[in-house]
Parts: C-alpha cells; sequence; structure tokens
C-alpha cells in the first residue's frame, strides 16, 4: 500500500489471518526482540536503545519516548505498570486500530519488552470503548502468546514475568489524556488529574506509570531487532526516529491509513501522491493535519514536510498524525460548529474555562449558522478562545480553542459573511 | 437479603477479572459493561447491584456511569444505531446518512422506535476515519456507509428479526 | 527556611506549602474557589492565577508549591485577564439572584467577582437550569447557583467519609448532587453549606433569617461533646441565628457535626425555663428568687445531701460548686453527671472516627481535674441538688426535695421540685477541658434570659442570704 519501501507496519495491514501467532513467528521474526532483550540486555540498555531511536511519542504530544520510560523510578518499592493508551479517540485518527487488527502481537512484545524495561509485572491496555471487537480480538492474541509462554512466569527462562490486562474505555474523548485515562482505568470517572505529580512518580494506582500510545509500543519491538541507530535513521529529519502511520481521511481519492519514514514527504505529497488528490476534482480549501484539534492549515500552506518541528514552525502540529483534507465546496463555519461541538461534548466539566466555556463557543457559532449573531460575535468567539486556550487543566480546552482561533484567523471571511447576513443560513 | 438480578455467569465473569486489579474500584468498569452486556442497559437496580458487588456507595457507581456515553442509563432498542457525525465523517455525507436514518426508521436522533427495535444515536468520533462515515450497529462497525447500503444494512435487520 | 519572592516581597515558606498559602502569610490574597487548605487539591476552578518566572503559561497557585527562588506575580495582566476569563465563565450560569440568596455578603462568588471580574455581561444565551432534588432537613440545594468547585464532593468523601454527594454526567451538564433524591446521610451536613463558594448549599435553619452582614459574632467553643470544636456564634439582637466552625488545626480542623451546630437551639427553646418556679401539686408556679433562695439554703444544710454536678459546666462553676458547699452544705456529697456509660474520661474516646466524642458533655475532664467523682446509678438523697448547664443527661432521681440549677426545658422540670434558672453556654464566660485536657475559652454571646442569673451570682446569694436584698 505504501509508496516507501522502508515501512514497518502497512505491509501487513490488509489480511485476517495476518493477525495470529503464527504468522508473526514466521513471516515478522515474532518475539524474538523479547527473546534479545530478556536473555542479556539490561532494562538500562533497553532504555538507552529507545533513547537512540529518536522515537517521539505517536499519542500526539510527541514527547521522546525513551525520555518517558529513563523517569520511571528505579528504585521505588511500589509496583511499577505499563499502561499503553488504546484510547485513540482524536477525531481523524484510526491507525491504532489497525495495528491492533493485523499486528496485534506487535503490540504485546512491544509491552514484553517495555515492562521489562521500567520493570512492571502487570501491564494494562486502555481501549476505547467502542472498539469492541478489537479488544476480543487483542485478548485472543494475548492468550495465543500466554499459551506459548511468551506470557505469564519465567518467560523465555529469564525470571521475568508479565501479565497484560485489557481494560475497555466506555465512551469518553477525554480518556485518551493519559491522567484521565489513569483515573478511568481506577474505576473513576475519566476526569484529568492535576499535575504533579506526574505519572512517572504517581500514575496508576498512586504507582510510578509509563502511558505510551499503541503505534509507540508497537515500534519497541522494530527498535531491538534493528537497534536503535538504524530506526533512528529511517526517520529523515532530526529527533525524529522512525516511521509515521497517517490516517488520511476527508475529501481525498483514496482515504486510508499510510505509512511514511517520518519527515519524508510534505504534506501535499501526503495529499496528492498517497491520498491521490482531492476528490471528485475538486479544489482544496483546507488541511487539518493532526487531528480535529491540531490549527488548520490553508491550501497555500501544505508545502510544509509533514513532521513534528516543521508543522510547529508553521503554527500548527502533528499530534496523532491524522489528515483530514477539505475541499473548496465545503462549509467552514459549519465544519467549526462541528469540531466545536464535539469538544463542548467531550469536556468533563472539572475546569471553569473548558466547561463553560467550550459551551459558550458552540452556542455562538451555532447563532452564526442560523443567522442570530451579532457582528461582534466573531471577535467574542476569539476571545473566548483566547480564555480558553492555556488555561485549563489539561490539553482539551486547548484542544477547543486551536481550531477556532485558527479557522477565524485563516478564513475570517466566511464568519463574517455569516454575522454580516451575506450567507443563507442553515 | 434482596433478590440478585444479575446472573450467576456474571459473577463468575467478574470473578475470573479481580485478580487482575490491585484494587475493588478498577473493577467498576468491567463490572457495567458486563452487566450491560447482560440486561441490555443499566436501569438504578442494577446499579445499586454492581455497588453493592464492588463495595462502594450507589452514588459513586452512578457517577462513573453517567460519564461515559456508552453506559445506557436508559433502556435501548435490540439494535443500537450510533451513526458517527464527527469531522471525517460529516466531511463525507454522515448528516445526510443521519437524516435518511431518521425518516426510514420513523424516530428523530435519540430515540427508539415502537416495536423496541431500532434505536438511533448520534455518535462522536468512533475512530474509524479512513473509511468514513461510519456507524457502529450493536458492538459491529458499518463502514463506508452510504444512503444505499445503510438502506441495505438496515432492511437485512428488518428482515432478519 | 527557603524563600520566595511574591509580587517583589520576599517571603519564608516551608517545604510542601502552596502558593496560596504562602502568599496569604505575606498580606497577598488569591482569590480561590475549588481550594479549601483542608481538601485536596484539585486545581479545577482556575481562579487562583498567578505568574510564575520561567513558565510560560500562567499557573494555579493552588496546585503550585513555593520553591527557593520561584519569582511570582500575582497583579500582572496576564494574570488579571485570567482571572477576568474564569469570573465571566463561571457567571454565565449564575442566576444574578443575590437579593434573595442567603449567601450574599458572605459570597466568594459575588467577592470574586467584585475584585476580579468585569463589569459588563458578554453573554446573551439562555442559562443553564437545573431542578433541584430535597437533600433533607439540613441543607437546601440550589444547582443554578453551583460553579462545580467540588468541595462538597471532596469533603463527603475526605472528611465525612461518604460518597453521596456527587457529579453526576459531564462537561457543561454535570450537576452536583445526591442521587435519586435521598437525603444527605452524613452527621456533619452543615459543612457542605460553610464551605460552598455560592449559594448552591444553604442552610436550611438559617434560611431567610438574617442577613449575613448583620449578624454578630462570638468566637466560642461547641459544648456538644468532650472534642471541643471551636465555632463561631452568630447572633444579632440577643438571638442566636447559626453556628458556625472555627479554624482549629489541633482539634476540629475546619469543621464541626450538625449536633454540635444545632445544640445552640435548646439555649433559645421558648420551652426553656428561665424564671424561678416550683412545683405546686402537679402544676408549676412561677414564684420569686427569695423564696428559692431561702428554701436551697434551709434544705441542704443538713445530713443526706447530694450535690450533682452536671459535666457540663466550666471549671469556675463547678469550682464555685465546691467551695459554696463547703461552707453551706458541708455534709453534701458532690457527684458529677454527664453522660450514662461515659462517667470517666477512660470510658470516653471517638465516637464515628470523624469528630465526635462519646461524652456528650464538653467538661468531663474539667470535673475530674476537680477531683469530682462520678454518679454512678441513680442520685438517692434525702435533698438532691442538680447544677446543670443544660446538656448533661438527668439521672433519675430519687429524693424528698430536688432542686434544679442551672438550665431547664419544660419537659426536664419533673425531675425536681423546684427551679433557679441559670446560663447556658451562650450566656456565659468560662474555661472548659476537653478530652484531650487542652484549656478553651466559652465566651459570652448573649445577655441572660428572663429571670436567670449566673451560677456564681446565684451561689453568692445563697451564702448572703437575706430575702430583702435579693431582686424578686
Amino acid at each position: 500500500m505504501s509508496t516507501n519501501a522502508k515501512t514497518l507496519f502497512v505491509q501487513h495491514f490488509w489480511k485476517d489471518s495476518n493477525r495470529t501467532l503464527d504468522y508473526y513467528l514466521a513471516e515478522m521474526n515474532g518475539y524474538e526482540a523479547a527473546r534479545k532483550v530478556l536473555g542479556g540486555m539490561t532494562p538500562d540498555q533497553v532504555v538507552e536503545e529507545v533513547k537512540k531511536a529518536n522515537i517521539r511519542g505517536r499519542g500526539g504530544a510527541g514527547f521522546p519516548m525513551g525520555m518517558k520510560w529513563s523517569f520511571i523510578p528505579k528504585n521505588s518499592e511500589k509496583p511499577k505498570y505499563l499502561v499503553c493508551n488504546a484510547d485513540e479517540s482524536e477525531p481523524g485518527t484510526c491507525k491504532d486500530r489497525q495495528i491492533i487488527r493485523y499486528t496485534p502481537h506487535l503490540l504485546i512484545e512491544g509491552l514484553l519488552i517495555g515492562s521489562y524495561a521500567i520493570g512492571c509485572k502487570h501491564a494494562y491496555v486502555y481501549i476505547r470503548g467502542e472498539y469492541v471487537r478489537e479488544a476480543l480480538l487483542l485478548e485472543a492474541a494475548i492468550e495465543e502468546a500466554r499459551a506459548k509462554g511468551f506470557l505469564g512466569k519465567n518467560i523465555f527462562g529469564s525470571g521475568f514475568e508479565l501479565e497484560i490486562t485489557v481494560h475497555r474505555g466506555a465512551g469518553a474523548y477525554i480518556c485518551g489524556e493519559e491522567t484521565g485515562l489513569l483515573n478511568s482505568l481506577e474505576g473513576k470517572r475519566g476526569e484529568p488529574r492535576v499535575k504533579p505529580p506526574f505519572p512517572a512518580v504517581s500514575g496508576a494506582f498512586s504507582c510510578p506509570t509509563a502511558v505510551n500510545n499503541v503505534e509507540s509500543i508497537a515500534n519497541v519491538p522494530h527498535i531491538i531487532r534493528m537497534g536503535g541507530e538504524a530506526f533512528a535513521q529511517l526517520g529523515k529529519i532530526d529527533k525524529s526516529g522512525g516511521t509515521r502511520l497517517i490516517s488520511l481521511s476527508g475529501h481525498v481519492n483514496r482515504p486510508g491509513v499510510y505509512e511514511v519514514p517520518a519527515g519524508s514527504m510534505t504534506l501535499r505529497q501526503i495529499i496528492e501522491e498517497l491520498g491521490g488528490g482531492v476528490w471528485k476534482g475538486k479544489k482544496l480549501k483546507a488541511v487539518i493535519p493532526g487531528g480535529s484539534s491540531s490549527p488548520v492549515l490553508t491550501a497555500d500552506e501544505i508545502d510544509a514536510v509533514y513532521d513534528v518541528e516543521p508543522l510547529m514552525k508553521i503554527g500548527t502540529m502533528m499530534g496523532s498524525a491524522a489528515i483530514m483534507v477539505v475541499d473548496e465546496d465545503t462549509d467552514l463555519v459549519k465544519l467549526l460548529l462541528r469540531i466545536t461541538k464535539f469538544y463542548a461534548h467531550e469536556s468533563c466539566g472539572q475546569c471553569t474555562p473548558c466547561r463553560e466555556g467550550c459551551h459558550w463557543m458552540e452556542s455562538l457559532l451555532h447563532k452564526m449558522v442560523h443567522g442570530e449573531a451579532k457582528s461582534t460575535d466573531v471577535d467574542l468567539l476569539v476571545d473566548v478562545a483566547g480564555n480558553i486556550g492555556g488555561k485549563t487543566l489539561c490539553a482539551l480546552g486547548d484542544a477547543a480553542a486551536m481550531p477556532v482561533q485558527s479557522f477565524v484567523k485563516k478564513f475570517r471571511s466566511e464568519f463574517d459573511a455569516y454575522v454580516k447576513g451575506q450567507r443563507s443560513h442553515a | 437479603m434482596k433478590e440478585k438480578l444479575l446472573s450467576e455467569k456474571f459473577y463468575q465473569a467478574m470473578k475470573s477479572k479481580e485478580p487482575r486489579y490491585p484494587n475493588r474500584k478498577a473493577l467498576i468498569l468491567p463490572a457495567l459493561h458486563q452487566a450491560q452486556a447482560e440486561y441490555g442497559w443499566l436501569p438504578k437496580e442494577i446499579l445499586a447491584e454492581v455497588a453493592e458487588y464492588i463495595g462502594v456507595h450507589e452514588a459513586q457507581i452512578r457517577e462513573v456511569a453517567s460519564f461515559y456515553t456508552m453506559y445506557n442509563l436508559k433502556p435501548v432498542g435490540k439494535m443500537h444505531l450510533k451513526i458517527c457525525t464527527n469531522v471525517a465523517c460529516c466531511l463525507r455525507g454522515a448528516d445526510e446518512l443521519m437524516e435518511y436514518a431518521e425518516k426510514k426508521l420513523g424516530v428523530k436522533c435519540g430515540e427508539t422506535t415502537p416495536d423496541g427495535m431500532f434505536t438511533l444515536s448520534e455518535e462522536e468520533c468512533l475512530g474509524a476515519c479512513t473509511t468514513a462515515p461510519v456507524m457502529m450497529a450493536n458492538d459491529d462497525y458499518v463502514e463506508n456507509l452510504d444512503i444505499q447500503s445503510l438502506n441495505h444494512f438496515l432492511e437485512k435487520v428488518k428482515h432478519e428479526h | 527556611m527557603p524563600k520566595c519572592t511574591i509580587d517583589g516581597k520576599e517571603v519564608d515558606f516551608k517545604a510542601g506549602e502552596n502558593l496560596v498559602t504562602v502568599a496569604k502569610r505575606a498580606g497577598i490574597e488569591i482569590p480561590v474557589f475549588c481550594y479549601h487548605p483542608g481538601l485536596s487539591v484539585v486545581a479545577q476552578c482556575r481562579m487562583c492565577y498567578v505568574e510564575v518566572e520561567k513558565m510560560p503559561k500562567l499557573q494555579t497557585a493552588c496546585s503550585t508549591q513555593a520553591a527557593e527562588g520561584m519569582v511570582v506575580k500575582t497583579q500582572s495582566e496576564a494574570v488579571k485577564k485570567g482571572r477576568a476569563g474564569t469570573m465571566e465563565f463561571l457567571l454565565l450560569n449564575h442566576p444574578l439572584d443575590c437579593p434573595i440568596c442567603d449567601k450574599a455578603g458572605e459570597c466568594d462568588l459575588q467577592d470574586n467577582s467584585f475584585g476580579h471580574g468585569s463589569e459588563f455581561m458578554r453573554h446573551s444565551e439562555e442559562r443553564r437550569t437545573y431542578v433541584d432534588v430535597d437533600m433533607g432537613p439540613v441543607i437546601q440545594k440550589n444547582m443554578n447557583r453551583c460553579i462545580h468547585c467540588t468541595r462538597c464532593i471532596r469533603f463527603g468523601e475526605e472528611v465525612a467519609g461518604i460518597h453521596e454527594m456527587v457529579a453526576i454526567k459531564r462537561g457543561n451538564n454535570i450537576d452536583i448532587t445526591t442521587i435519586d433524591g435521598k437525603q444527605l446521610k452524613t452527621e456533619y451536613a452543615g459543612n457542605y453549606s460553610d464551605i460552598c463558594p455560592t449559594g448552591s448549599l444553604t442552610l436550611k435553619d438559617f434560611r431567610f433569617r438574617k442577613r449575613a452582614w448583620m449578624l454578630k459574632k462570638t468566637p466560642t467553643v461547641c459544648e456538644g461533646c468532650s472534642k471541643g470544636c471551636n465555632m463561631e456564634v452568630q447572633h444579632e439582637g440577643n438571638v442566636v441565628y447559626r453556628c458556625v466552625p472555627r479554624e482549629n488545626l489541633e482539634i476540629n480542623k475546619y469543621w464541626m457535626c450538625d449536633e454540635g451546630r444545632f445544640n445552640y437551639q435548646y439555649a433559645q427553646d421558648p420551652s426553656r425555663i428561665v424564671d424561678p418556679m416550683r412545683k405546686a401539686g402537679e402544676s408549676w408556679l412561677v414564684t420569686r428568687w427569695d423564696e428559692l433562695l431561702t428554701a436551697l439554703r434551709n434544705d441542704s444544710g443538713g445530713e443526706d445531701v447530694l450535690f450533682l454536678v452536671g459535666t457540663d459546666l466550666t471549671l469556675e462553676e463547678m469550682k464555685s460548686v465546691q467551695e459554696a458547699a463547703r461552707i453551706w452544705a458541708p455534709r453534701a456529697a458532690i457527684r458529677s453527671f454527664g453522660t450514662p456509660g461515659v462517667e470517666s474520661s477512660a470510658q470516653d474516646g471517638p465516637k464515628d472516627g470523624i469528630l465526635k466524642m462519646k461524652s456528650k458533655t464538653s467538661n468531663l475532664k474539667g470535673a475530674e481535674t476537680l477531683g469530682i467523682p462520678p454518679l454512678l446509678g441513680a442520685a438517692k438523697s434525702t435533698v438532691v441538688v442538680v447544677f446543670r448547664g443544660g446538656r448533661a443527661e438527668l439521672p433519675r432521681i430519687e429524693a424528698k426535695k430536688a432542686y434544679g440549677v442551672g438550665v431547664f426545658l419544660e419537659k426536664e422540670r419533673n425531675s425536681v421540685h423546684a427551679i433557679l434558672p441559670g446560663l447556658s453556654f451562650l450566656e456565659k464566660d468560662g474555661t472548659i477541658l476537653n478530652h484531650q485536657g487542652t484549656s478553651q475559652t466559652l465566651k459570652r454571646a448573649l445577655l441572660p434570659r428572663g429571670k436567670s442569673k449566673a451560677l456564681g451570682e446565684i451561689l453568692m446569694l445563697v451564702l448572703n442570704q437575706k430575702s430583702s436584698e435579693v431582686n424578686p
């Protein structure tokens, strides 16, 4: 499926039988990396290798993964936990689902290696509640691995033991935020926690915890197999190793999950070469480059290289690598209303700016779309967004504010047309 | 002792999950899923029984259950259709699908058909954006929807029941 | 001691202290809603923003621990804008009903709005409204006024030990409530009203009775048990309207129980006896002080006299009874009474693991210190004189003649034959020793009611009894 030779995942994303342990062992050198790690590497060596791999977290924040693991205290008397974030909730994103459906053993092996690296004996996979089938597939894969002795006690005769539990969410975007996820794992409302303390110090069940995205963990066996440096070199720009799974959706001819070496293509190339261009021969109007919370780009801004730092330079973000393409006929005020409605719906409600502000922004946009807004409401909308962004307890406030600020900044005339009555209303 | 509403199967399933968590409170989400799988939805009596099983105040179960959208605190039809209308699906026609489903089933979003067969809901992003538009039909995803395939699906369900 | 700088002032702090606390010590008030020193820190209300040097975003002072060399600004433009934004958000859905709200005048939302909000309103959408449930006899709920600070939820969970106040649903639709209209079960419900920063949870007992700013405030100690919770009596026109806890980190922290909070009510019960009275056949007659004083003196001078001292009296009162008895009733036995089954401090102890003690009176320890042995069983004697503050539980009295000196309600008067009305804890100064032996001071909040007199005065009058000198 990919146009690039160097892919680690997508070549397996096509056939149901690829998810079996037999396939994994036969075609993907399954569990050899874990055998190597448990057979002779120290936990510190594993963390070092992951650091060398220059892998950034694939969940959205892009935090260097090796560094995250190194924050786990070594001499803690408490149990330590590795928690895999399979909540995949940022709109536009659906890559982790593919990993679980087609290469679940990559994830399990990654969990095994990661658990060894941080000293965890019981790892949890927090999977979004809607992925009912995927949770079952993953549980079946875990059973396969256990039956072969890859999980349980004394794995590969090393004395190391590990259990993995799949924990299902139940419909809450905010549980993709790592501390909201931990509360949800503990049987609470998925409300994000005040940080500090950070999960590395006090996470799941008040114990040191590393929370990593599915794709991040599934890359770990690759890192061990090919070595951290070789993995790092897959990436085409500094500080970003490996490949990236990209969820390409919206108005393209060929939506899909693609894989490219990190930083190897521009947004334009991804949309045109991988996605086959804008559908129905239409023109491009806008691109949401990293999940629905990322600041929107105009059609003129897509020559940036698609990776964390180049996107940051043009004022947006790569997030979870979910690109949504918007064609020329799309009403961006209505689209922004849809995005804002989502964040208002998903606000956990514990902190003031997000609980009150997201709903207010939704109301303002609703009024605009229905021709009830005043001409000053566009500026009011932006000011409200400014009182939310950077002011909330977790990043959901920013996620709600950034689309509003960027849509109005870049497509102001569409908003003005609504409030000045130059546009037919819904 | 009140009579138990949840079956022995529920209690056995939970028993096997107990050793997987360091405390009982962490069993709340699994228990609610298990109870809903068994009962279809979560009436107050069931929530109270889950509270008793976990060993917490009933209010604590209620606050957790009401936080998550997947726990049905009201009865739902045999086939619960949740159409995603978030960005990626919306860009590819989810609103028209919702309109069509409302018309076809004769109910508004959020309602259940009088025969108790279908409940129609709007869903936020389901995480299958590259195969948009998408809906959930009970536990299954139906992807790459259009009016034709939606119509086909609804007819099939009606026919099978 | 480590130091940090707040608004240019150098301030000492102890490790672990947050910026709200440290700033307060320097005389700098940082506005808060969700933060409460007795509850966990959640940083939800986003009111206590401050600017911390080297941190790009505004920080919440409640969740930021002071650090050596930290430079904090609490009055910068960014801080002001942040706080104004939060105030605006909080008021989007808050009704403007301060004129009919009991919290007005002591409302954090009102105060912080005045201090940090804008005078203009930019919001013209419909407000969120709720249908309220009844929460039982103590607390009146008004969810429309709630600002979701969750202090009540945390109080229930962390202090009262009961998870009955919860947040139902999420986001803009959250309802902070008990479920299914269940009444509050905790015996500490009054605290919900104290900690609520708005008029969302108010005391039913106080509702619509007095404006907060009209109340005079007297710091005193609760007499409800041997804990000795510090409290404030709030009164006006010689009437108590409310009692609220006062902070004392060694004893009650910030809290008190409902029994203690509403204990004041008996003292202004219309059936409290505030005239000297004696029993005539089956009925009671108001009489003159001199008549009862003479009778008491004459009756108690002989053999077989028992003086009962309530462990609800102050040390000073107990001591005066001892001293007076030495002169005019030298053969009287003196025994204490208070809580049946808790006759000594060895039998006293925590009742619920929160605040309440088993001894239902405040000064059991005081009686022991003065060497007054407890009464065991019934009070049998030819003459019994009961000295009582108002809470000590009356024992069974078998006597030819029994006098009650102190506070009695009509329903209690038939234990004795005559009553010499005394002062309740609201009307006197004095010292009590709590279960730990900590000495604390009762402060007089009210003037004596009716013709009641201080115990010291009654005893003096008995000693110098000449009927003409006594006011009728």
